[in-house]
């Protein structure tokens, strides 16, 4: 008998020595590849350290588990930050700053935009786990059955479009392009003309070159180049490509996994933006997720060690490898997998470039903390003018006496 | 020590409720004592609260898209309780008929509100589509007017002759005449189908592409994609209404139907005199259970808004309101302001229940 409550008392001093980090992210197909990367590498490394990860992906609301959680004070140790409500978060004190966990070299490995996004006041508030920019796909088959020229790096807005018309004549039930009343999408060429969501004091201007990029984008139903995506039952650019009915899209790399189920037999390529035919650059968001850390955690310590593990280029390397998500870090550039054959890594490379140089304008896919509601004004533009119910002049007049009642601007 | 009887009987009373109050002390009042709290204060779930006074309630109705969305609440509520009263009162009417079969009816009427309101939604998306069947139809019936038209010259001019033929012949036939109708309607239909036939109608073109969904244009107050919420709520409502008139009609004596009758008095009479009056306490619940549902409109909001791409503008409701304020997508929670909106809402369905039961259908019956 006292064998047995010896071995016990072993098993839990064991137990005790070991430390645990509670980290969460949403769920969804997430799941699977954190539980492979926990198990496959980031695990066997910490067991030496004595720290067990337990994962508590969330289903539903995730945004909204988190505001609460952190609230409570139950919140984990780590957990997701998306960088579109970032800010608010940032803000509101209960997120550790990581510039005391990680020293300048470690930061400077991973991609200047992407820490710059998730800086707030000068402190660097999550390391990026991965990120996504836009691109352009193109369904080679409809291309080649329209006998027009694929789109091409070298594309301006305007060369862009006249392919989409030819494509739109040409298979009288294929659009050119579906497009979206959405400012995620439209915002990427809004940034190539130059134009600025914010300027020095905070304030959102509807200036000469937002208004050239909105009547491009919004024009392009109207000149046969393409067709409103509610108008095909769809709601974002990728449902219309993968079912053949529009031959373009604007999507990052997530469209991959949708076209996998949907179509898995497209012959589909990718390239990036178009280029605005005054300015030659193009513009792009950067969508990206980082591992956060609570302010209110009991182990910091170890709780920077796991999320140093999560974001190491050994973890990396192996979602990249499987085709997963595009890695945060620079020496992942040249990693042989963007130069494998076959559509996947052709479009993860371009999303991956698009943050870049090559990228052009490119803006993080946040607005201050004002979040959702500094797109509305746009998006409802965009809307009205697409579907015939305001002209570009009133659309805008009203989207901008919005946008200042907001920011606070007269 | 004996505890009276009466007493005992107390306490296990207690006892037995105790569960229920238990989740009713926690879910429900301490919730709402502590929603009054916040509704006072400045508080974004984060830093502590900050005692605000009256500043939320002040802000609330000098903010736009609040008063837009009391707006809609308020006409909201009264388009879908008037309409599924009335049409519920009158479906249920028509099954208490002893007809044959009337329970197959009975149990057809009532699938509607069997729907969850997501899977309703969603075909009210399909419906209002551009390319919906909403637009298809009226493209169908816009560009067949030329021969609904001449459908109904003939007909009228088929049965105005059968009709004065008939008089002639010295025999008292009203113009809607029902043997003479079907003849007129075979002449008409065989008509038309002959003028298409040689030529002489043509269908025109015509493409009715309104977005119903995606717009801010309304109609009597109330934006198009509210008015399309409407249709639908009201069509998953009326069932569970009409059931419980049924069960108010099956109180109501027939002996009064029959002394009635034997006085000579029309349908008509009887329905507004015995029927109605005797079916008060129903209507009453009716009524208010058809208020507070529509004044807490949420789920087809969210649905519509989300998918069907209808701008908040066109589809905002209170309830709606204080959802997107505790959680602003991408923003700060406003609890505090979100807080004062939802009491307004509580307090505006008790003073709509109460003016209602005082000005309104009163929940006594006969008196």
């Amino acid at each position: 008998m006292l064998r047995v409550w010896l071995i016990l008392l072993a098993l839990a001093g064991l137990a005790s020595a070991q430390v645990q980090v509670r980290i969460s992210g949403w769920g969804g197909t997430d799941i699977a590849i954190v539980n492979g990367l926990l198990k496959e590498v980031v695990q066997p490394k910490l067991d030496r350290k004595g720290i067990r990860v337990v994962y508590q992906p969330i289903e539903g609301d995730y945004t909204q588990w988190l505001f609460n959680a952190l609230s409570a004070g139950t919140a984990p140790d780590l957990f997701y930050v998306d960088i579109f409500w970032s800010e608010s978060l940032f803000a509101s004190g209960r997120v550790e700053p990581l510039d005391g966990y990680f020293s300048k070299q470690e930061l400077a490995e991973f991609l200047p935009n992407l820490i710059q996004a998730f800086t707030y006041k000068g402190k660097v508030y999550g390391i990026p786990k991965d990120f996504n920019t836009l691109a352009l796909q193109f369904n080679k088959d409809l291309f080649d059955e329209a006998g027009v020229r694929y789109p091409n790096q070298q594309d301006t807005w305007e060369t862009f479009e006249a392919k989409l018309q030819q494509v739109q004549s040409k298979l009288k039930d294929v659009a050119g392009l579906c497009v979206v009343a959405d400012f995620a999408r439209f915002g990427a060429f809004a940034f190539a003309t130059g134009w600025k969501p914010f300027d020095a004091k905070g304030h959102t201007v509807l200036d000469e070159n937002f208004r050239r990029a909105f009547e491009w984008y919004t024009g392009l139903p109207r000149r046969g180049a393409a067709r409103f995506a509610q108008d095909l039952g769809e709601g974002w650019t990728g449902g219309c490509f993968g079912g053949e009915k529009a031959a373009t899209a604007i999507e990052g790399a997530w469209i991959a996994g949708f076209l996998r189920d949907k179509a898995p037999n497209m012959r589909y390529s990718t390239t990036f933006l178009p280029l605005d035919p005054v300015t030659k650059r193009r513009g792009n968001f950067i969508y990206t997720v980082s591992w956060s850390m609570n302010a209110a955690s009991r182990n910091k310590p170890a709780a920077a060690k796991v999320l140093k593990a999560l974001t190491s280029p050994e973890a990396q390397q192996w979602v990249l490898e499987r085709g997963l998500a595009i890695p945060s870090r620079r020496a992942l550039a040249n990693n042989p997998y963007f130069q494998r054959p076959g559509k996947e890594p052709e479009l993860n490379r371009v999303v991956f470039q698009g943050s870049g140089p090559q990228g052009g304008n490119v803006y993080p896919f946040k607005f201050l903390a004002y979040g959702g509601d500094w797109m509305r004004p746009i998006n409802d533009a965009l809307l009205a003018v697409m579907t015939g119910q305001k002209g570009v002049d009133q659309a805008l007049r009203d989207a901008q006496a919005a946008l200042d009642r907001l920011t606070g601007r007269r | 020590m004996r505890i009276k009887a009466r007493t005992l009987e107390a306490l296990y009373a207690l006892l037995l409720l105790l569960p229920f109050l238990f989740s009713l002390g926690v879910f429900f009042l301490y919730a709402f004592l502590r929603a009054v709290y916040f509704s006072f204060t400045d508080y974004n779930l984060f830093s502590p609260p900050r005692w605000v006074g009256l500043a939320n309630y002040w802000a609330l109705f000098q903010e736009p898209s609040f008063l837009l969305a009391l707006k809609h609440t308020l006409l909201y509520s009264l388009v879908v309780t008037s309409l599924q009263t009335f049409f519920a009162l009158i479906l249920a009417i028509a099954l208490n008929r002893p007809l044959r079969g009337i329970t197959f009816f009975r149990t057809v009427y009532y699938l509607p509100s069997v729907i969850s309101t997501a899977a309703a939604s969603l075909l009210l998306l399909w419906l209002f589509q551009r390319t919906g069947l909403v637009n298809q139809a009226l493209s169908l019936l816009f560009s067949h007017l030329p021969h609904l038209a001449g459908f109904a010259l003939l007909f009228l001019g088929l049965q105005g002759a059968l009709v004065l033929w008939e008089r002639r012949r010295g025999r008292r036939t009203p113009f809607l005449d029902p043997g003479l109708a079907a003849v007129s309607l075979l002449g008409a239909f065989l008509g038309t189908s002959a003028f298409q036939a040689w030529g002489l109608l043509q269908a025109r073109e015509v493409r009715v592409d309104i977005p119903w969904l995606p717009t801010r244009a309304s109609f009597l107050g109330l934006p198009y994609p509210l008015w399309a919420i409407v249709l639908m709520n009201t069509y998953t409502t009326i069932p569970t209404f009409m059931v419980l008139f049924l069960a108010g009609l099956k109180g109501i004596p027939r002996t009064l139907y029959e002394a009635a009758a034997l006085d000579g008095a029309t349908p008509w009479i009887m329905f507004s005199r015995i029927t109605v009056p005797l079916l008060r306490p129903v209507l009453f619940l009716v009524i208010t259970l058809g208020l507070i549902g529509t004044l807490q409109l949420f789920d087809q909001v969210l649905f519509v808004g989300g998918s069907g791409g209808a701008p908040l503008e066109s589809t905002i409701t209170l309830a709606y309101y204080v959802y997107g304020n505790v959680f602003p997508s991408g923003a700060t929670p406003r609890v505090g302001l979100a807080s004062a909106a939802a009491l307004v809402l509580a307090g505006l369905t008790l003073v709509i229940v109460l003016l209602q039961r005082r000005f309104g259908v009163g929940e006594r019956g006969w008196s």
